[in-house]
Parts: C-alpha cells; sequence; structure tokens
C-alpha cells in the first residue's frame, strides 16, 4: 500500500521537487469527482459508457473501478471505489512531457492531453500514482480522461456520471464536494465526504480533486 | 469486398480510434464540411479538447432508440450518428420525455439509464461476429464450415427441407426453439411461446413447442397456483417503501429487475431499510445495501422458509385476520368444504402428518443455517411491517424449485405482507402490464402439434420412439393426438442460443447430428449457429423498426426507429418469414402470415412496420391506457412515461376492495385446488406428482446427498452481469471488465491448492470444463460459483475451454418444469488443460483491478 511506503523523508522530497520543477496551474474554479464508495453497486456502466465515448479498443481504461473486499467468512465486507483522472491540483504527470502534450485548463483545472502532441514516451504513465494515463496500443499514444470537456461546454456532465444507474458518481466544484456544500444525490443524507480511502495512493503526491463516501473498512484514520 | 477489407471497415465504424474513424467517414462525405467539424479543428479551443477534430454530440444527429436483450429490463439508448453510423451511445438524461429537461430524474419520472451491457451495443452492431449474408453448412454439423449463400438459395433450401420434413414425419418434426434473444419488441418478436416463429410454423402446420421457461419455470408455476398470475409484481419505486427487504438468491447488482429497483432501494436505504441476504454468496447486493449475509447450501431454501413458518405459527406471530381472509388451505380453518380430508400448511410444517416437525433445527441440519439464525429472520420479518420478502428465480431453477417458491408465497402470506406497499408476493414479479402485441395476433398465435418441456428435447430425439410422455412433460391435447411422442427432425433458433444455454450439452450434441434440419436466425454468429445448416442474419434492432416496452418492471415505451439502414444483407425475422411463407404457400400462406404486406416486404419494410406500430399505439395504447399523446408525437420524442397515480403493488385491489384473487377460489392458494384434484399425473404437463401444499422435498443432488463422497462440490450458475446469458460475450469492452471464472472458497482453495489465476478444471459424469479461479471469503465452502452463457469452446476431447456450466448440467426438469440447472453437484482441481477465455483469444484483464485488502 503506497500510503505506508510515504514517509516524511518522503513527503520533504516531494515538496522540494514540486517547488524546484514547476509552478502548477492555478484553476479559477477547480471541478472534480466525488463517489460513494459503499452505495455503489459495482456495475461499471461508468466504465463501457467511457470506452464508447472515446472510442477506445480493449485495452486502455480511462475509468477504474476497483473492488475491495476483506474479511473472514462468514464475516466479510466489500466495496468499490471508483476512479478516472483526478485532474490533480499537482499533477505528477504534467512536468514528465517533454513535448508539453499534458496540460491543466485555467477555467476548471481539468488535466487534458493533446494527441497531436505526444509522443508515447509513457513518462506520465509511470509517475501517476493513480493509474490515470492509459496507454493505447493500437496508436502509441497516451490517452485520459478529460472529463468529457465537450460535454461540460455543452452544460451537461461527462458521460461516466451520467450513466451511473446508481447515480453514485457525480461532479462539482471539488471545494463544494469537500466541504459538503454540493447538492448531489451521489452523496446521501447521512454520508460525509472524505478525501483520502484506504485504496488509493497518499494525496499529498498530487493533491487529487476527488472525494469519496468511504465505507467504514475504508476510512483511515 | 474481401474480407479483411469489410473488417476494417467494420472497426472504421467502431471508433475504436477517433483517427480511423474520421478516415473513414471523411471518404464517404464531403457534406463533412458543413457539419461543424472544420470550423471546431480551426477554432483557438482546438487545443482544450484533446482529440480534436472530433465530432461532439451536439454536431451529430441524435436519435432515441433502446436496449433489446433478454434481461428482466428495458433502458433507453441515445444514438448520436453521423450519415449511417453510430459513432457513440448515450443514455436517458431527463430531455427526451414530455416536459422533460436536462438531468431531470427522480421518484416518479426516474431516468431510464442503460447498463453496460446497453453501453457496449456498438460493439455487438459493428462485431466481427456479424452475420452479414445467408450461410449455408459446407463440413460436418458442429465443425463450423460455411459458405456465402444468396437469399433465393439459403431460402429455397430450407423452404424444401421444411415441407420434405412435415410430409415425411408429421405435424411434430419441426421444434419450435424460439426465445427472448435480442429480438423483444412489440412488433420483432422472438418469444419460446408465441412469437413470429411460432405463429409461422403453427400455420406451416408443423412445430412442436418448448414449454418450459429456462430461467423461472418453478416460479411461473408456483405464482399460477397460488396467485393464478403471474402479475405478482410491484413496480420498482414500491422498494422504496419496504422497511425490510430479504434478498432470497436475488441480486440486483447483477440482474436488473425493472428500470430502476436498485436505485429505489437505495432510497429505502436511506429511509432506514433493513437488507437481507440469503444466498451462497455475499453478492454486490448486499454489499451496496449492507445486508445481513445468511449464507445457505443451494437448494435447500425451502426447508429453511418451512423452519421460519414454524417459528412464525408456534410464537403465534402470523396475521391470522389475513389469512381467514384472504388464504385458501393455510391451516385447518381455511380448509374449502372439498378438501376437508387434505392436509393443510400449518399442520404439516408442525408435523401432524409425517410425524417430523419443521422446526428451525430440523431446518437448520438441511441448509447449514444456524437454528438461531432462522428464528432472528423470521421474527424480524413477521414483526417489521411492511417488508419485502423477494423471492427471486434462482432458488427456484432447482429440482422441485417450485416449492421453495410456494413455501415462500405461504411465509409471504402468513405474514400479510401481500397487497400492502413496502410488502411484496413476488415471486415472477411481473408488475405494469404492458399492450405488448403490434405483430399479428389472431387463432394461429399459438398452434402446436405437440409441447414438451424444454431441455427435454435431445432426450426425446435420442430416444424416439421409446419415450414415456412423463419423461418429456407432454402437454395433454383434447384431440386423438394426445400422448403421442413428437417426432423431431429439425429445430429453428430464432434469437436464441439455446444449443449453448440448454443443459446437459454433450447430450445435446448427439441428439443434434440426428436432424435433418438446424436453422438459426441470429445477428451474430452464436455457438448454436456453429451447429446449424443454414445461418439466416437478422438486422439488429437498431436496423429496423419497433417500439421497446420493459418486459418485466417499469411503466413506459421507447421507440425504436430504424437508426441505420440493415448491414450487409441482412432482414428482419418478420421479413424471412413472410418471404418463406410466399414461397411455401403462395400468396395464401403469404398474406395470412403478415396480412398489411405484399411480397415486396422482403425488400422494404418501411410502410408495412409503420402501419403495424400505429395502429397498436392508437388501437392499444391510446384507447387501453388513457394515453393522449399521438403516434407521431411519440415518435418524435422517443420515449412515453407513463404516470401512476400511486406505485402499482400487486394484489392491493384483493386486499383493500376485497376483488377476488385470480385462482379458481379466489383466495390465495396455499393449498392448489387444481393440485389436490389431479388422479393421472402421467397425464398431466408435469408428469409426476407435485403436492397440493408447499412441501420440503429432497432434491437429487445437493450437499447433503451420498454423491458429494464422489463429487464434493454443489456447482451453481447464475446469470452473470457482463452478458445477458450469452449476448454480448464477443464484445471486449465487457470482457476485459469481468471473467469467466469460477468462484470458490478461500478455506476450500487452500486445501486443494488453488490459488486466484490458477487454471482449474470442473467435471462430474456429464461433463468437463477449463477456467480460472477466483478464490474469496465471500463464498460459502462447499459451493462453486459458475457463470452461464459464456459460449462453448471444445477441445478435440469434448473438453470445454470456454467454462461454460452446462456442460455439467443435467437435463432433468423439476416436474412443475422448472430447470435444475442449480442442481448439480461436481469436482475440482488443478489443471494444465488450455482455457481459452474467448473466440478471439482477448486477455481478460479483471487481475489489474481486482484488489484483496484482507
Amino acid at each position: 500500500m503506497a500510503e505506508q511506503k510515504v514517509t516524511t523523508k518522503i513527503k520533504e522530497a516531494v515538496k522540494r521537487r514540486k517547488r524546484e520543477t514547476y509552478t502548477p496551474v492555478q484553476p479559477e474554479m477547480q471541478l472534480g469527482f466525488v463517489h460513494n464508495n459503499v452505495d455503489c453497486i459495482g456495475c461499471r456502466a461508468c466504465e463501457i459508457a467511457c470506452k464508447d465515448k472515446n472510442g477506445l479498443p480493449a485495452g486502455p481504461r480511462f475509468r477504474r473501478v476497483q473492488y475491495i473486499e476483506g474479511g473472514t467468512y462468514p464475516d466479510v465486507y466489500a466495496y468499490k471505489v471508483n476512479m478516472s483522472c483526478n485532474h490533480c491540483a499537482e499533477p505528477a504527470c504534467l512536468p514528465t512531457c517533454p513535448t508539453g502534450a499534458l496540460f491543466k485548463r485555467k477555467a476548471d483545472g481539468i488535466v487534458d492531453i493533446d494527441s497531436t502532441l505526444c509522443i508515447g514516451c509513457r513518462r506520465c504513465e509511470a509517475a501517476c500514482p493513480f493509474g490515470a494515463p492509459q496507454f493505447d496500443p493500437s496508436e502509441g499514444i497516451v490517452k485520459k480522461c478529460n472529463m468529457c470537456v465537450d460535454e461540460i461546454e455543452a452544460g451537461r456532465k461527462p458521460y461516466c456520471v451520467m450513466a451511473c444507474m446508481m447515480r453514485v458518481l457525480d461532479i462539482g466544484n471539488i471545494a463544494e464536494i469537500w466541504s459538503g456544500e454540493l447538492d448531489s444525490v451521489a452523496i446521501g443524507p447521512q454520508d460525509t465526504v472524505v478525501r483520502q480511502v484506504k485504496n488509493i495512493a497518499a494525496i499529498e503526491l498530487t493533491l487529487p480533486s476527488i472525494g469519496f463516501v468511504a465505507h467504514s473498512k475504508g476510512k483511515v484514520e | 469486398m474481401s474480407t479483411k477489407m469489410q473488417i476494417e471497415e467494420l472497426y472504421g465504424r467502431l471508433n475504436l480510434s477517433r483517427r480511423s474513424f474520421l478516415k473513414s467517414t471523411a471518404a464517404s462525405g464531403a457534406a463533412l464540411a458543413a457539419g461543424g467539424l472544420v470550423e471546431l479543428k480551426a477554432s483557438k479551443e482546438a487545443r482544450a479538447f484533446a482529440y480534436e477534430p472530433y465530432p461532439r454530440d451536439d454536431q451529430l444527429e441524435t436519435v432515441v432508440t433502446s436496449c433489446a436483450h433478454n434481461c428482466g429490463s428495458r433502458h433507453m439508448l441515445v444514438a448520436h450518428k453521423w450519415k449511417d453510423v453510430i459513432v457513440r451511445l448515450s443514455t436517458d438524461d431527463g430531455r427526451y420525455q414530455k416536459d422533460g429537461f436536462f438531468g431531470k430524474d427522480g421518484l416518479v419520472e426516474p431516468q431510464l439509464r442503460a447498463c453496460l451491457r446497453g453501453r457496449s451495443y456498438r460493439q455487438r452492431l459493428y462485431s466481427a461476429e456479424r452475420l452479414l449474408y445467408p450461410m449455408v453448412r459446407v463440413g460436418e454439423r458442429g465443425e463450423g464450415r460455411f459458405k456465402r449463400a444468396s437469399w433465393d438459395e439459403a431460402l429455397s433450401l430450407v423452404a424444401s427441407k421444411m415441407v420434405h420434413i412435415k410430409d415425411n414425419y408429421g405435424p411434430t418434426a419441426l421444434l419450435d426453439q424460439s426465445y427472448a434473444g435480442a429480438s423483444y419488441g412489440v412488433l420483432h418478436k422472438s418469444d419460446q411461446i408465441e412469437g413470429l416463429l411460432g405463429r409461422f410454423l403453427g400455420m406451416f402446420g408443423c412445430r412442436t413447442s418448448s414449454w418450459s421457461v429456462p430461467s423461472y419455470q418453478g416460479t411461473t408455476f408456483s405464482s399460477r397456483m397460488t396467485f393464478g398470475t403471474i402479475e405478482d409484481g410491484n413496480e420498482d419505486d414500491a422498494f422504496a417503501h419496504s422497511k425490510l427487504i430479504i434478498m432470497w438468491g436475488w441480486n440486483p447488482a447483477y440482474t436488473f429487475h425493472g428500470g430502476n429497483t436498485f436505485m429505489y432501494m437505495r432510497m429505502a436505504k436511506q429511509r432506514g431499510c433493513k437488507f437481507v441476504l440469503v444466498d451462497p454468496q455475499y453478492t454486490d447486493s448486499a454489499a451496496a445495501y449492507d445486508a445481513w449475509w445468511i449464507p445457505i447450501r443451494p437448494n435447500t431454501d425451502a426447508a429453511m422458509l418451512a423452519g421460519m413458518a414454524h417459528y412464525i405459527f408456534t410464537n403465534e406471530l402470523q396475521d391470522q385476520g389475513f389469512i381467514e381472509r384472504f388464504c385458501q388451505g393455510m391451516d385447518a380453518g381455511t380448509m374449502p368444504d372439498w378438501a376437508k380430508d387434505k392436509e393443510n400448511f400449518r399442520d404439516y410444517i408442525l408435523g401432524k402428518y409425517d410425524g417430523e416437525a419443521k422446526t428451525p433445527e430440523w431446518a437448520s441440519a438441511i441448509c447449514g443455517v444456524a437454528a438461531e439464525d432462522i428464528k432472528k429472520l423470521a421474527d424480524m420479518y413477521a414483526r417489521t411491517k411492511p417488508a419485502a420478502l423477494k423471492a427471486s428465480w434462482a432458488p427456484g431453477r432447482n429440482a422441485y424449485g417450485e416449492q421453495y417458491n410456494r413455501m415462500a408465497a405461504a411465509v409471504q402470506a402468513m405474514t400479510g405482507n401481500i397487497g400492502v406497499l413496502g410488502g411484496s408476493a413476488e415471486g415472477v414479479g411481473k408488475a405494469w402490464h404492458a399492450e405488448a402485441v403490434a405483430y399479428p395476433y389472431d387463432q394461429w398465435a399459438n398452434i402446436w402439434f405437440q409441447a414438451i418441456k424444454s431441455d427435454r428435447w435431445a432426450h426425446c430425439v435420442l430416444n424416439y420412439p421409446d419415450v414415456q410422455r412423463e419423461e418429456i412433460g407432454l402437454w395433454p391435447r383434447q384431440d386423438a393426438t394426445d400422448g403421442q411422442i413428437p417426432n423431431i427432425k429439425g429445430i429453428f433458433w430464432q434469437g436464441s442460443d439455446w444449443f449453448n444455454q440448454l443443459t446437459n450439452i454433450n447430450k445435446e450434441i448427439q441428439a443434434i447430428k440426428k436432424l435433418e434440419l438446424v436453422v438459426c436466425m441470429d445477428s451474430t454468429i452464436t455457438p448454436s449457429g456453429l451447429w446449424a445448416d443454414v445461418l439466416l442474419p437478422v438486422a439488429t434492432h437498431f436496423e429496423r423498426h419497433d417500439v421497446a416496452l420493459p418486459w418485466y418492471k417499469g411503466h413506459y415505451y421507447i421507440h425504436r426507429p430504424k437508426v441505420i439502414q440493415p448491414m450487409g444483407e441482412s432482414k428482419s425475422d418478420f421479413q424471412i418469414f413472410t418471404e418463406l411463407a410466399y414461397r411455401i404457400g403462395g400468396d395464401t400462406f403469404g398474406r395470412a402470415y403478415n396480412p398489411k404486406a405484399n411480397r415486396d416486404y422482403f425488400q422494404v419494410d418501411d410502410n408495412v412496420d409503420e402501419a403495424y406500430l400505429r395502429e397498436w399505439w392508437e388501437t392499444k395504447v391510446m384507447a387501453h391506457q388513457q394515453v393522449e399523446m399521438s403516434w407521431d408525437e411519440f415518435k418524435q420524442r422517443g420515449v412515453y412515461k407513463f404516470h401512476l397515480h400511486r406505485p402499482h403493488v400487486a394484489f392491493q385491489d384483493q386486499i383493500e376492495k376485497g376483488v377476488p384473487f385470480q385462482t379458481a377460489s379466489g383466495k390465495i392458494e396455499i393449498l392448489s385446488g387444481q393440485l389436490a384434484q389431479i388422479t393421472d399425473w402421467k397425464k398431466t404437463m408435469y408428469g409426476y406428482e407435485i403436492p397440493y401444499i408447499p412441501k420440503w422435498i429432497e432434491p437429487w443432488e445437493s450437499l447433503n446427498s451420498p454423491k458429494t463422497g464422489e463429487y464434493p462440490f454443489h456447482l451453481i450458475s447464475p446469470h452473470p452481469r457482463w452478458r445477458t446469458h450469452s449476448i454480448f460475450n464477443n464484445c471486449s469492452w465487457l470482457r476485459e471488465t469481468y471473467e469467466q471464472e469460477v468462484t470458490i472458497n478461500a478455506s476450500d482453495a487452500r486445501k486443494l491448492g488453488i490459488a486466484t489465476g490458477d487454471t482449474v478444471e470442473l467435471w462430474n459424469d456429464r461433463g468437463r470444463v477449463v477456467v480460472p479461479t477466483y478464490v474469496t471469503e465471500r463464498c460459502m465452502p462447499g459451493v462453486l460459483v459458475l457463470h452461464e452463457g459464456v459460449w462453448m469452446d471444445l477441445d478435440e476431447n469434448g473438453v470445454d475451454r470456454a467454462g461454460n456450466p452446462d456442460f455439467l448440467t443435467l437435463d432433468e426438469p423439476s416436474p412443475a418444469g422448472a430447470f435444475a440447472y442449480n442442481t448439480v453437484l461436481c469436482n475440482i482441481k488443478k489443471s494444465d488443460l488450455e482455457h481459452k477465455p474467448g473466440w478471439d483469444k482477448l486477455a481478460t484483464s479483471r487481475s489489474q483491478v481486482f484488489r484483496r485488502d484482507l
């Protein structure tokens, strides 16, 4: 588990590296995702909607639903953690890109990639602690979630969100997601939103723009 | 066009890469420039969009349609198309209905959001497995070698063989194995009993029908006997009002029963509803609803329910007022006069007749659930009002599966949870009644000359004429042909992949070699199709005009226009049958079969289909269902959602207004009058005795039987989420998210030295299959889970490398007709045999996303 490896020393090194290498774009407003780990039935309609929207072959998957399970028979539990690109405040992918194909949008903080500039070196893929950039072997380039900017610009929401049969995935101003102000059916009346759950890398690495309704077994102390 | 070019064209249409999409469409349309793409490319915002140039939804033509596969639901698909190519699919976002707007959702008019299968439809539509031309077999049957034929050649062959077979073997020689498949609509309907094929063969005068339904015949029997109808279901929004939901063998996270059932159950949870799961597996439903999991040995559900009934009776927790008003035969006081010498349910439970009280302790020894847990659940269920015991279909797909559903109905009735909002009488669970028939429906709709239990066809073919009527569940006839064993010489598959889906496939393989004609009508090649003599390419629901209706729950219609022109030479089933009718019986047969058409219909179907659909809308939907929207407005919007003035709850009028139940007695028949009066069981379609009150009957194979010495594991084969039965098995998008694998309990796996991902073989006397393993604590020890529907793939020794559980199932149905899909013992071991996840050898990738945190 990544979070166990993040010692104070590594955290210091990450800070130093960020300071010395680049200053991320400060968006006017940061959009992000919220996912309810408990109420999600894990159907993966979001994943397939995304594959269809983005015309992906078998292999690259912009959105990935992790199935978490544990306990010992018959006292078991299970939940889902659903992530695509987290459109981080400090994207680890961005400074690794030798051609400048990766960029962060000023208006909404979406991290996007210009496929005409990508040379397929896959450094971003290695750098991202959340596995967001996906190599498409059929074209020899890296592709990633751009939160369906075309849909957002048309006043709608991304395909994954609009595909969610349980209505447990949503987007919004990440500050409102974290503070609980966002009015979204993804977050139930008794639910609270957290930034870190056990089954993802430490958020200090990149400050991902995502919130979760965590399962009791997925909460971090 | 070369094969390679065709495949490239297919891939181009699939939009596998945006670049190739643009290449292929640009070539076919110079008008592209007018569509705004060039403008987008030149705009300063171009860099803001990664893969430009790229058609945005608003630059494409939007067409509302729906999915069409055979699941318990029906959702909207919205096709975004460029010329004649569907570029992508989205789903309902609230915009399309009357008074709709983007984002409209909620309790009353929820969005009809498609599931993962629906969202993958373009892969099926444009798949390399698509049948584009008629094909005729050239090799041995089952070898899979075909040559392309013209429609004229293929239909002449079929027509002449049909006539030959009828002339030589009589009116039972053609077996109708039609099924819902991917052809479920109000007009283009493949259906086991009354679809387009049944009417065609019936009119032709040669048809043996298959009467038992694979998924839920035990349940159907129970609902009909107990309530007199299979419409014993609530609409999905009713689940939001329950205080306790017991999911008995029910996994709504996998099998989408109704448009939004799972979402309404989430609302119930937010309102404080408690959930229980009785199932050998801790399912995703249990996880999402935080259910109390009660693992149970497969095939023992009726015993546990009997134990609950015992607890409820002995603690006087039953709703006696409800019983006395509405039930027949629940106890001595509710016995009809004619049945005073018969057994009643309460005294059976208390052990008066056989000296064995069906106590929770008695039940515990059979079902493996602690007696304390049986009591606790019974207590919860009897005291929580309203409570929904959803007795689902899977535990009924068993030896004596009908007894489980009958027992559940008795427990639902004794607690008074029937006909009340938040309760449940399901059962089959069909709820709101849709107007389902736009195709010609008349005295020819269901003509048959014999009807057999569906999974006994191979037995019948292999043993003819030395077959007893009860062995094949022969349906009684009122004429001289009653009891005559059908002499089956040919099979028609319309929208059905039954060869892959029925029980005991190795026996089917023996039987099919004896036939003289096998016709497969489908949109893609299927494992069944490989065994056919003639393959007829059928247009998908994107390529013909129809209206979708919810099959199970949900109150809406979705228009299904011809979104694109039929690919290749594909035709609709209705076109094919009409043309065959003209070929066999000239204008007389042709006009009778399709009264609104003439023979040109084979070439042009638009006006005729429009006429059928308009008539259906105007004379049925508008006339019977208080719909004011015109057919033209419906077509323009694409969807009509009904507003029900209250959540639809089965039997509410019976309970609130005293309307009689649809049984002969007008009561809930715990004691079935119909069954109690049968004297000669051999002459019924059941063949063997069925008790007239619900009883526990030991199945022929279970974890309690001596056969576990040789075959220590009980195999169940539930419906998967990533296929609908066998449909979509060829879609790589779906196959990379899940894998055909056998689920085994972690302690069992440790004993056998098996780890997740290991290849294993499962075998019993009937067959052998090879699959990878998923080791988990979420499965009960002694139980193996292998999902049905994977496309069989035999090696040279007859071992199935794909892992189809129906090589292990037994073609021995329960008396009431329930397929015994879940009554299977087998063994398991690590294997060096080859596993093939799919015909295209695609590597599946569950391991990348699956994590354990023990």
